[in-house]
């Protein structure tokens, strides 16, 4: 399973959406109406599976960033 | 009684928190709570930093006892505002809307406590990791902002997931309040409607005499659908706002300025005007316990806390009893 479909799969358990409505260019907010619980529970989840630690504002709005975002952070570890 | 950890990391009396709500509690309010043993806390809302900086100026003139300054993230100021409480050295500070993360070495540094004001278990966790002394957990029954679930509910499993004290907010009103929250886990409650009814709460006498005339069922939650939702008391500003919900929502391009033009200015009209009609008039659920008129801060947090020992004395056994 790659970074993508890993944080593609936890957002579509939290957020109850389907696979085809979370891509890379997909917007939190606009596009999956995540409010800021939804958005901290994500951060919290991304964060047990993956053994990284992700700010609170690193203004991301995407999916590929945040894709982007985890997977910088597993090269540095 | 013996007192909690939270009592004696902030240097007060009872572990009773007064609510931060912007326009009302300002610096009458949050010492006159101070002075009686609890914690009396400055609201700073959107305001600008010179309105803060005069209600601390203010309350550090009217008690000196530990107050705090909640502070709200989402505030144009909210810059200018962490700058002044780590200038004027406040020992506690509350946060809303989101997380101070960013923020937390700048209070530190100060030697200031942090208790950011959460509604989730995962922002609880967060606040924890970050470094936050203890989390106010907020119900939906509480007015103003609030979030999706209920103290009953959210109490326990924060407890359960943090290490930090957890102060019990939304829907406490009396000792029995006092006692269950307690009885979930935390250390401490924060009340709000039940001081912006007191007597030395400057907020109009209009609002007040509203909030003393609700029952149970007259609250609404507006704000739902755009993802910020505020419980205030049914009005006409609620009905119309809700009317406006249902229909932009409705829409294929949703017209959501139109809600904002609407909750523009409304809790000032309720507060500062006195309008009970065309207002925010910000309130939790429980305001239809309330029929006592001017009770002073120091009366409420006494009757708090002779009614939460009664309870533990009396009810909470009765029922085990064979």
């Amino acid at each position: 399973m790659t970074t993508f479909e890993k944080i593609q799969s936890l957002i579509v358990d939290q957020l109850g959406k389907e696979e085809a409505e979370v891509q890379a260019t997909t917007s939190f907010r606009e596009d999956l109406e995540a409010d800021s619980l939804d958005i901290f529970q994500i951060m919290n989840d991304i964060e047990d599976e993956f053994d990284v630690q992700l700010e609170t504002d690193e203004g991301l709005s995407t999916v590929q960033d945040l894709v982007n975002y985890v997977e910088a952070q597993l090269n540095n570890k | 009684m013996k007192k909690s950890m939270i009592c004696e990391l902030l240097g007060i009396e009872y572990p009773i928190f007064q609510g931060a709500m912007a326009w009302v509690a300002e610096a009458t309010l949050a010492s006159s709570v101070s002075e009686a043993g609890g914690l009396g806390i400055i609201a700073s809302g959107h305001a600008p930093k010179e309105f803060v900086h005069k209600q601390i100026q203010k309350a550090k003139q009217l008690t000196n006892k530990p107050f705090g300054v909640n502070i709200m993230l989402m505030s144009p100021h909210v810059e200018d505002i962490v700058d002044l409480v780590c200038e004027e050295k406040i020992k506690v500070i509350t946060t809303g809307a989101g997380s101070p993360a960013k923020y937390m070495q700048k209070f530190k540094e100060a030697g200031i406590i942090v208790i950011p004001v959460v509604a989730s278990v995962a922002l609880a966790r967060r606040m924890e990791k970050d470094g936050a002394d203890a989390v106010v957990v907020e119900g939906m029954e509480g007015g103003g902002h609030i979030g999706k679930s209920t103290t009953m509910t959210l109490v326990p499993q924060v407890v359960d997931a943090v290490t930090i004290p957890v102060i019990a907010a939304g829907g406490i009103g009396d000792g029995r309040g006092v006692a269950a929250a307690m009885l979930l886990g935390a250390e401490a409650v924060q009340l709000g409607t039940r001081f912006l009814i007191s007597k030395e709460c400057t907020a109009h006498e209009n609002y007040k005499q509203a909030v003393l005339k609700a029952k149970d069922i007259d609250t609404d939650v507006t704000g739902l659908l755009t993802g910020h939702p505020v419980r205030g008391l049914r009005n006409k500003l609620t009905r119309t706002y809700l009317k406006a919900e249902r229909e932009e929502g409705g829409k294929a391009e949703p017209n959501w300025d139109r809600l904002e033009d609407l909750g523009n200015g409304a809790l000032k009209r309720a507060v500062v005007d006195g309008d009970t009609q065309n207002s925010s008039m910000m309130s939790g659920q429980i305001a239809g316990m309330f029929k006592q008129e001017n009770q002073t801060c120091s009366d409420i947090i006494q009757e708090l806390m002779t009614g939460w020992e009664d309870q533990l004395n009396q009810s909470t056994l009765k029922w085990m009893e064979r």
